[in-house]
């Protein structure tokens, strides 16, 4: 009996069964994008952030008797940052300026980003405007504001009760 | 980016398996630039909270780690109102080509940024040749 008698080598009539038609393919197929789709899902920083424009994160951190803003702000200096209070937000701007020296040279990697940012926080309380400290170490900013007085006492704790 | 959790525009970094982290805090991989210069490649890598007395940069063979301990201490009974970063640690590590010169590395860090200079070795650096007239 010779080979081709048990093996079609390149028989064309023979029906070619596709992928689609076997249901257990289709479902692995469907089930790898799903994968593939709720993998690439991992990426959920802001767009403006991918894209290579400086938007430092922010934490807010609220206490009885202050908050407390800090922001990222890695290789800006001093100067360039600039916090400002308003009735009810805090404002901080700033331009993180690409080093002048390493322009027009070869790029390997450019995962920093640079630019002016403006960010305006919403404060919940009244602040105490002449007590709010302003520090910038180590590439962290963090703003010190008190709350007043005032806003403190109107803070109430309602009990909660079971029947 | 499919091995990368990303919080608030950090992306975490991942376990070596060779090394186990000792500390119960989160890592995160800096974000770095890097660039080709005439005599020496620059890193510039984003660590925000760091300074010289908590950073540390290894060369073992040939991969350059860079390690930066961040400190944090949240004031008692506190309640977080916005979270768009998380604070941790930072590791990342480079794999160098014999090119460059490995005895004259130089790191700085200034307002959270490392800066790495690695001279290229003499070999590696371009030269051009003069050309003279033939008589």
């Amino acid at each position: 009996m010779a080979l081709k008698d048990i093996i079609h080598f390149g028989d064309k009539s023979l029906p070619v069964k596709r992928d689609e038609d076997d249901p257990f393919s289709l479902l692995r197929r469907r089930m790898d994008d799903m994968f593939e789709g709720f993998l690439h899902g991992f990426d959920l920083r802001p767009l403006d952030s991918r894209s290579g424009i400086f938007r430092p994160s922010i934490d807010v951190v609220e206490t009885d008797k202050d908050i407390r803003i800090s922001a990222e702000l890695p290789g800006m200096e001093e100067k360039d940052i600039d916090v400002s209070l308003g009735k009810d937000s805090l404002t901080i701007k700033g331009e993180k300026k690409e080093e002048k020296e390493d322009k027009g040279k070869g790029y390997y990697r450019m995962e920093r980003s640079y630019g002016s940012f403006s960010r305006v926080i919403p404060l919940p309380t009244e602040i105490d405007q002449d007590k709010v400290k302003a520090t910038f170490k180590k590439g962290v900013l963090t703003v010190e504001l008190p709350k007043t007085e005032k806003a403190i006492k109107e803070t109430k704790k309602i009990d909660v009760k079971s029947y | 980016m499919q091995d990368m959790a990303v919080e608030g525009g950090k992306r975490e970094a991942q376990a070596s398996e060779k090394a186990e982290r000792t500390r119960q805090r989160k890592a995160y991989l800096p974000d770095v630039d890097i660039i080709e210069r005439k005599d020496d490649i620059v890193i510039m890598a984003d660590m925000p909270g760091v300074d010289e007395t908590s950073v540390s940069v290894t060369l073992e063979k040939n991969v350059l780690s860079i390690n930066g301990k961040v400190d944090f201490d949240p004031p008692k009974e506190h309640r977080l109102a916005a979270h768009e970063y998380g604070v941790g640690d930072y590791e990342r590590s480079f794999t160098l080509s014999s090119e460059i010169d490995r005895d004259r590395i130089q790191a700085s860090v200034k307002n959270g940024m490392l800066r790495l200079v690695l001279p290229k070795a003499a070999a590696a650096r371009p030269r051009t040749i003069q050309v003279i007239a033939e008589a």
